[in-house]
């Protein structure tokens, strides 16, 4: 396996301009879709099908009664431990030799288990496809020595791309720089390998609290009860086995 | 935030007939195995029962996906972790038991009634596993609610038992194969299944606490407290134990347990999905 990539999204520069998006949508070739009212600048209010980088515009209100904004372009994490690749029945979902999570849009065939699987939401079904579609992390750029497009298109250097290990050690230094600046709530998500789901190849630098950008403070292995869910289930044919098994024994007249 | 998988009634559908198929299934072959002689017209409505079942249940599943050509996909991979990979392998298996053991019955032969009982004792566990998988499925998404329940499968196993009786002795009734103590046996089993699934219902809630507002206070929540407990538990059973001698109330009885089953199923899967 060749040197883990990365995209690291240091929210704390990010001016909204949706650069990111666009160069997604257009790379990708990812076309039009309505446009939905959010009531901020921010559309859609979710990923979609055609939508792999959304730039969220949350408002917050600040303490002299104003609202500023908290800005952050969001993606695919790329999950180390990535739910939609573990739930994938027909082996359409894999991991690449960097890696990223990716779908084959040939193989997948549209159960949506992935969909379901998703900790933040980020498969989506596409319906003329019938297939699931998701962040590819630029695959074909990737393996032509590119980086995502986002980050070539992001003029602040918001969307970092390159080798994970670069990347977390960049992001724990600028942690420390902007809480040094005072901003207290300034915080990596996903930057630890240690941490939740193995870490996220898509890391990010929060300047609040994760729920404040839509994402989980925790978020968890889907499949982590299998086997807790499995024996229980195993509990229950037998009590029902036993049941049945005591009826057809037992001549019973229809009372019992 | 989860996004929801938008599995809706083909799936509902799936859910309701597999719990019937695997339910009908395992009361067959334990009536068949460890049951009289005069228990075969269970063993054999549970078998012929289990094969149309299992067969509409792989069309149902075909028809939801995206791509329904592309269904052998589902057996390139083996994942033994996954709920949907092998529940797909499980599936098919499930079938080909389903079929050996409704042709054996058709024979009159003894060595083939030994061999059927043979085949049932390992197709018992992938009518077991048919009934619960899909409530293992659901509990290992990273939806909410699904995900807060640990006894989705016991429920959606009890269920498929209650149900799988039912529609066994619903057609036994029909067919007028009601008048052997075969009746009364799968009866009285389904009378103890249904007792087990209020049990197995009601730690499922107290286990899911404040997780389970989706269920008990939702959108969903007359058809959950009217549709599955009341008219597809306790009334059947109060029917059960009230008039069991009336045959007719006995029918009318296993149709509510139908219907109860397929509540489960629906209220399971569209109280989180738009």
């Amino acid at each position: 396996m060749a040197r883990t990539l990365a995209m690291f999204t240091d929210t704390s520069l990010c001016i909204g301009c949706r650069a990111c998006q666009v160069a997604c949508k257009q790379w990708n070739e990812l076309g039009q879709e309505l446009p939905e009212w959010t009531g901020t600048y921010q559309n859609h209010h979710h990923f979609t099908d055609k939508t792999f980088r959304l730039v969220r515009f949350v408002e917050e209100p600040t303490p002299g009664g104003d609202l500023a904004w908290l800005l952050m372009s969001d993606v695919c994490k790329h999950c180390a431990q990535a739910g939609c690749l573990d739930a994938c029945p027909t082996g359409a979902i894999y991991r690449t030799e960097y890696g990223t999570v990716n779908i084959n849009q040939d193989v997948c065939n549209g159960c949506r288990y992935c969909v379901s699987a998703c900790p933040f939401g980020v498969v989506s079904f596409n319906r003329e496809t019938g297939t699931a579609r998701k962040c590819t992390f630029c695959n074909d750029r990737i393996h032509n020595g590119l980086g995502p497009a986002c980050a070539k298109a992001c003029p602040t250097e918001s969307i970092q791309f390159g080798f994970r290990d670069d990347l977390a050690a960049r992001a724990q230094k600028r942690v420390e720089t902007l809480r040094a600046m005072g901003f207290k709530d300034a915080q990596l998500y996903g930057a630890d390998s240690k941490g939740f789901l193995g870490g996220l190849n898509a890391f990010f630098l929060l300047l609040s609290k994760p729920e404040k950008y839509n994402l989980p403070s925790d978020p968890k292995v889907p499949q982590r009860h299998v086997v807790v869910d499995s024996l229980l289930s195993i509990g229950s044919a037998i009590a029902v086995g036993l049941g049945a098994l005591f009826a057809f024994r037992n001549r019973g007249d229809g009372n019992a | 935030m989860p996004r929801t998988p938008g599995w809706e009634m083909l799936i509902v559908w799936y859910f309701f007939l597999g719990g019937i198929a695997g339910g009908a299934y395992f009361t067959a072959v334990i009536a068949d195995a460890f049951g009289s002689l005069r228990d075969r017209p269970v063993a054999r409505v549970g078998y012929f029962l289990s094969l149309p079942l299992v067969a509409a249940c792989g069309i149902l599943l075909i028809l939801d996906l995206g791509v329904p050509t592309r269904f052998l996909n589902m057996l390139r991979v083996f994942k033994f972790w996954d709920p949907m990979s092998i529940g797909a392998w499980a599936l098919g298996v499930f079938g080909l038991f389903a079929f050996a053991s409704s042709v054996l019955s058709l024979s009159p032969s003894d060595a083939h009634a030994a061999l059927r009982r043979k085949i049932g004792l390992v197709g018992i566990f992938f009518g077991f596993f048919l009934a619960a998988y899909t409530g293992v499925l659901l509990s290992n998404s990273a939806q909410p609610l699904w995900s807060d329940s640990r006894l989705m499968g016991a429920l959606f196993l009890a269920s498929g038992a209650s149900t799988g009786m039912a529609a066994i002795s619903l057609i036994m009734f029909l067919v007028g194969a009601s008048a052997g103590e075969g009746w009364q046996k799968v009866k009285h089993a389904d009378r103890f299944s249904m007792i087990f699934e209020l049990v197995v219902l009601a730690l499922f809630l107290i286990l899911l606490g404040s997780a389970a507002g989706p269920l008990v206070s939702g959108r969903v929540a007359p058809l959950f407290w009217g549709g599955l407990v009341g008219v597809g538990l306790i009334v059947p059973l109060a029917i059960e134990f009230v008039a069991h001698r009336v045959k007719a109330l006995g029918a009318i009885a296993a149709v509510l347990v139908l219907c109860g089953g397929f509540v489960l199923r629906y209220v399971m899967l569209m109280s989180i999905q738009a």
